[in-house]
């Protein structure tokens, strides 16, 4: 079966993405990647429309802000047909100034029964500056169909980080450890995974 | 004389306001094993807390030395680097972080306070693996998130394999024995006697006196409305055991 990839990146010295726009016929899936490093604003839009019976869709991302940055991702995703199935996690950092929005819309027709949708959109506050937006928003009109959506805004865990310090790992490092792995699972199963999170510690380093 | 490991004089430390310790002095040399019981509220892991640094707890009165140092002019990871061990009651979860990544960067952490070189990738490996033997774990272990999904048992014998790796000057055993079956206290009280050098000390927190039996203590102290009111020698355990708190 047909997979078609897109890989959105967005990091210094890189040209801004177009909107992205795909379909998935029957028994087709999408797979995109959301990568956002720091030190870039910009808006990401991502459509997808499903339109065949047993087509899917994956979206998995993260962004990593830590300046004064100002990104706006959006997704559509509409499920137009019976039987198709996305699934979407997108986990976000903001610290410095960074302002960063999430919208996240799920829009499943009347005839679309036994769709599986799913939305997470995680986030980390890493200062008292930096704003998160999410609005996660679900339209069904379909009966007999699996969707859930969750948005959730926090800061590091102090224990972790205290257990991690007491132990004797610096408090710098155990932030990075930390904010590394909630961003990383976005990398899981890609070709150039080992390059992206090469970056991203990179990246943290300089946070 | 040799100088103390531990040396606490008159602390007094509040969490949320309410004050816990309330004057509290404890002397330990080097080689010692201390025993610190008492009951329920007594002050036994707020004292663990303070000595390592926990965010939440202010001392405000009184002064600890750890090796000649004021303790409370170090971060909790520099009093870490400087061989301060506390085996936590409950160990945290790090859901995503794997044990190897954890422990290889506290252990380059310490050594690199020291003035050492990380350990190289084989012998950091062969290090790990030795030392989860130590405390009868699988290699698999070292693969896993940090106690994410660990059985209460599995997360008290992990604290004592980073125990192991960092090799203390003051391990802390807080309430280690708790929930544990015999054998996971057999494999604790061995890996902790195992551990034990002349220059070494351990303070173990308990209101059981079970521990107690595999690691006989030169010392016991019972802790009781935030100060010590009794030291003694081990008979006191059985005196506890017998007639419990009531009387001191």
């Amino acid at each position: 079966m047909a997979t078609q990839t897109r890989i959105l990146v967005l990091a210094p010295g890189l040209a801004a993405p177009a909107p992205l726009a795909l379909s998935a016929g029957a028994g087709e899936s999408i797979d995109i990647r959301v990568l956002v490093f720091p030190e870039v604003s910009a808006n990401v839009d991502i459509k997808v429309d499903l339109t065949g019976e047993g087509a899917s869709l994956n979206i998995s991302g993260f962004y990593l802000c830590g300046a004064a940055e100002n990104v706006a991702i959006r997704t559509e995703v509409n499920h137009r047909v019976p039987r198709c199935r996305s699934n979407q996690v997108i986990n976000g950092v903001a610290g410095g100034q960074a302002k960063v929005a999430f919208y996240g819309k799920i829009v499943v027709a009347p005839d679309a029964v036994g769709t599986e949708a799913f939305q997470t959109n995680r986030n980390l506050l890493l200062s008292d500056a930096a704003v998160i937006d999410t609005k996660p928003q679900l339209e069904i009109y379909a009966d007999d169909v699996q969707c859930s959506h969750g948005a959730t805004v926090g800061k590091l865990d102090e224990m972790e980080l205290f257990y991690m310090r007491s132990r004797g790992v610096p408090l710098k490092e155990a932030r990075i450890m930390q904010i590394y792995s909630f961003l990383s699972p976005a990398l899981a199963g890609m070709e150039e995974a080992d390059k992206y999170s090469a970056l991203l510690e990179e990246a943290l380093r300089k946070i | 004389m040799k100088t103390a490991i531990l040396d606490i004089k008159n602390l007094h430390a509040t969490v949320e306001g309410k004050e816990i310790l309330k004057g509290l002095d404890l002397t330990i040399l080097p080689g010692e094993v201390h025993a610190i019981m008492g009951p329920n509220g007594a002050g036994k892991s707020t004292l663990g807390a303070v000595l390592t640094g926990r965010p939440g707890y202010e001392v405000t009165e009184g002064t600890v030395l750890f090796c000649g140092r004021n303790i409370f002019e170090m971060s909790p990871e520099e009093r870490a680097w400087a061989g301060l061990f506390l085996s936590f009651q409950y160990p945290i979860e790090i859901p995503g972080v794997t044990y190897t990544n954890f422990i290889k960067a506290a252990l380059a952490a310490k050594r690199k306070a020291q003035g050492l070189e990380p350990l190289k990738g084989g012998d950091f490996l062969k290090l790990l693996k030795e030392k989860l033997a130590f405390v009868k774990m699988s290699p698999d272990f070292a693969k896993r998130e940090v106690n994410v999904g660990f059985s209460g048992g599995e997360k008290k014998r992990a604290e004592i394999f980073q125990m192991a790796m960092l090799e203390p000057t003051l391990s802390i055993l807080d309430e280690t024995d708790s929930g544990l079956d015999v054998d996971a206290l057999k494999i604790v009280a061995d890996g902790v006697k195992a551990l034990r050098t002349e220059e070494t000390s351990t303070i173990i927190i308990t209101h059981y006196h079970k521990l107690l039996e595999y690691i006989v203590p030169d010392v016991v102290h019972i802790l009781k409305g935030g100060r010590i009111v009794k030291t003694g020698t081990r008979e006191l355990v059985d005196i506890i055991e017998s007639d419990g708190f009531d009387k001191f």
